[in-house]
């Protein structure tokens, strides 16, 4: 590819990073959004939106104990109705679980009083909900149309071949799930990938191995 | 109550305030298409068909839930209107698998219906249809998930009449589909039936009708449940003089739009094959089948000539008049005392959105008639024994409509004149010395009266088998003769003569019953049922 040379790639890529600034991540979101996460979910006016899809996950985790049942207790806490804390307490089951299973679904059900077939309609219409297990990194390809038109279907096709998989399913060492989505809302920044729940943006096709690699060696 | 006055279709209409557009369009005899509005469930508009054109509105109304104001201008047959139907009942078809021929909603289908009316002539979609197949839902539901409009008429049933939620919307867009929790199924749900009945189109069937008869052969014949001492209206479905299924007809003070699936599924029983057909006579020869008229002479003498206290036993099942015919015949004998046995559940099921339909303990449909007339239960709650005193004396036994099917072949044999009226061939038959063919209700007119104290009349959907004829008819005549009176033409003549005798039942007649019954007024007797 000819024209200006690229700067080298620096991802990870919070929004905003075109490789052109010498901004580092805490810079950009501010201190309070870096680092570790309490587990409990910290002050219960944010303990629902706290980040979810964490790479240690175990299907077998208990629902909720710990720090993780004082968080659940917390996002109880912050609506009027046992269906409004239901969105939160399957992202909190996520995070611990790295699924929903249909096990999952009666639990939450359980834990929240709420018929089990509501919660199974609600999960199955939120697509980032996982239905299945999926592998440490979740990696999620723009091919809307932004990303589409700065070769977004070469960028998922490189993922899919440099990991090994077929769409939606899982590498067999369990690293990598790499499915297709609809607009990530970084079309400034195609093509815009997600891991877990981090964006990569700007990616190419090229920067595919680096990055799984980066992945592999370092995690997120 | 204020009301307000619009206009709809050019034709002004007024109704009271808060009615909606979908209403008031009823009112003037406008039917505005729709799916997911039910009257009797929330409305939460979102199958987009009863959208209306309202002057002055920026885009089309939903009928469904847009209140009627004073001086509004709505067009639900205009140019928009009909175009916009049109654009919304193409969208409904572009994955609907268009199986008619195959689909037993075929005939009673709204999509069906409204598309013929008004949607395009001819499909303009080339894309393949997605396929979703067939779930059973457990009990009598079959679920056809691409024939499916998703105006979750059936989940806002299970939420809000069964109050037992465990149907959803799965997955979103086109892969939406109507759905439990997995394998779990309906659970039995004692009123699942009803989604059936409700589904505007062919996603959810009823096992126990599939592929039995189109829509259009079917006879509709209005009744009543005979299956508790509720007395839900229904229609009996007929074809070629076999039932093939109930359906509830509705009637706001006893079952609104619905019907237990208890009573939905024992409609078998009115198809029996094993009839008694001819009157028949066993005199010292033996049997002789002599036909009516020569064994109702033959009975009346032998009536007129038997000493000594006469008894009956009858079934609940028997229509008032039945009973009225025999309470007579017995009058008209020196009086004697009537038993009747029935069947009794353990406990009643309710249905939880709308309590006033309960499927009731008492499994027999005019128990209250029964009472109403003097009538005296005895045996168990499964309508077996008790008999021992009516079958121990002499003199003159009748047993009408009551199988017997519990008691020996010599039941009747210490009596000396025993007469079985019945439809059904039973051991106990064998010692009676006439056996005469009655219909049964689904073959005759006549009435019920509920558990609420309400008399509700049921026509004739089947022929009458062979030469049976109704219970009243033949006692009826039987009486009048020994009276020296002209027989009954009609059960209406004979419910009048009741009427007259039974003080709650006073005033009534068969056209003040009207279609959807009448409820005796006996505030205190009904105040205790509850």
């Amino acid at each position: 590819m000819s024209g200006p040379a690229r700067a080298p790639f620096r991802n990870p890529g919070w929004a905003g990073n075109v490789g052109e600034f010498d901004l580092s991540e805490a810079d950009v979101r501010g201190t309070d959004f870096v680092g570790e996460r309490p587990l409990d979910g910290g002050h219960p006016s944010v303990a629902p939106s706290y980040p979810y899809m964490l790479p240690g996950k175990d299907p077998g985790a208990v629902l909720f104990e710990g720090p993780y049942r004082e968080r659940f207790e917390k996002i109880r806490s912050r609506y009027p109705t046992a269906r409004g804390a239901l969105l939160p307490t399957l992202n909190l089951a996520q995070e611990l679980r790295g699924h929903i299973s249909p096990e999952t679904m009666d639990e939450v059900a359980a834990l929240l009083g709420l018929p089990m077939a509501e919660v199974r309609g609600t999960v199955t219409f939120y697509t980032m909900y996982n239905k299945r297990p999926v592998g440490r990194f979740l990696i999620q390809v723009c091919t809307n149309i932004s990303c589409s038109l700065c070769k977004g279907e070469e960028v998922l096709n490189a993922f899919l071949r440099h990991t090994g998989t077929e769409l939606g399913e899982t590498s067999r060492d369990g690293d990598f799930t790499v499915i297709e989505v609809e607009c990530l809302a970084a079309c400034g920044f195609p093509v815009a990938v997600q891991i877990n729940s981090r964006y990569y943006e700007n990616v190419l096709p090229d920067d595919v191995p680096a990055l799984l690699q980066r992945l592999r060696e370092h995690g997120e | 109550m204020s009301t307000v006055t619009l206009t709809i279709d050019g034709r002004q209409v007024t109704v009271p305030e808060g009615t909606s557009l979908l209403h008031a369009a009823q009112e003037i005899g406008v039917e505005v298409p729709h799916y997911c509005y039910h009257p009797a469930l929330s409305a939460p508009a979102q199958c987009r068909l009863c959208l209306v054109d309202v002057e002055g509105a920026p885009k089309p109304m939903p009928s469904c839930v847009t209140q009627a104001q004073d001086g509004q201008v709505v067009r639900t047959d205009d140019g928009l209107a009909r175009e916009m139907r049109k654009g919304v009942l193409e969208f409904y078809l572009i994955n609907h698998p268009l199986d008619c021929p195959i689909c037993d909603q075929s005939g009673e289908c709204k999509l069906q219906d409204y598309v013929h009316s008004e949607g395009r002539a001819h499909g303009r979609g080339i894309e393949p249809k997605r396929v979703f197949g067939r779930d059973d839902f457990g009990g009598d539901v079959l679920f056809y998930g691409d024939r499916c409009v998703m105006c979750t008429r059936c989940v806002r049933f299970m939420e809000e009449m069964a109050q037992d939620p465990v149907l959803t919307v799965v997955e979103r867009g086109d892969r939406a589909v109507i759905d439990t929790f997995f394998e779990q199924g309906l659970r039995d749900s004692p009123y699942a039936g009803n989604i059936v009945d409700i589904c505007p189109v062919g996603a959810l069937v009823s096992k126990d009708f599939l592929h039995k008869a189109r829509a259009w052969d079917l006879d509709h014949t209005p009744s009543v449940c005979p299956n508790c001492s509720q007395g839900c209206n229904i229609d009996i479905h007929t074809r070629d003089n076999v039932v093939h299924r109930l359906k509830p007809r509705e009637n706001p003070e006893v079952n609104g739009h619905w019907m237990c699936d208890y009573g939905r599924g024992r409609y078998e029983w009115m198809n029996r094959g094993d009839r008694i057909e001819e009157p028949f006579v066993r005199g010292d020869g033996g049997w002789s089948a002599p036909g009516w008229h020569a064994a109702l002479a033959s009975l009346r003498e032998r009536l007129e000539a038997c000493r000594g206290p006469v008894r009956a036993v009858a079934a609940a099942h028997a229509s008032n008049e039945d009973l009225a015919a025999l309470r007579e015949l017995m009058d008209r004998l020196g009086g004697g005392d009537i038993v009747y046995r029935s069947p009794r559940a353990p406990d009643e099921v309710p249905l939880p959105g709308f309590p006033v339909l309960t499927r009731r303990r008492d499994l027999a449909p005019n128990t209250r008639g029964a009472e109403l007339l003097g009538l005296r239960r005895v045996g168990s709650d499964d309508a077996t024994g008790g008999l021992e005193e009516v079958a121990a004396g002499a003199g003159a036994l009748i047993a009408l409509a009551d199988e017997l099917a519990d008691q020996p072949e010599d039941f009747g044999s210490r009596a000396e004149l025993f007469v079985y009226l019945g439809a059904h061939p039973a051991p106990a038959a064998r010692s009676a010395h006439f056996v005469l063919p009655v219909t049964t209700f689904a073959e005759q007119e006549g009435t019920f009266t509920s558990v609420q104290t309400r008399v509700q009349r049921f026509e004739p959907a089947l022929r009458a088998a062979g030469h049976a004829q109704p219970a009243w008819q033949v006692l009826g005549s039987l009486a009048a003769s020994l009276a020296g009176r002209p027989a009954p033409a009609s059960a209406s003549e004979v419910f009048d003569r009741l009427a007259a005798g039974v003080p709650e039942y006073e005033g009534l007649s068969y056209d003040r019953i009207g279609a959807r019954g009448t409820a005796v007024d006996r505030p205190a007797a009904l105040a205790g049922e509850r």
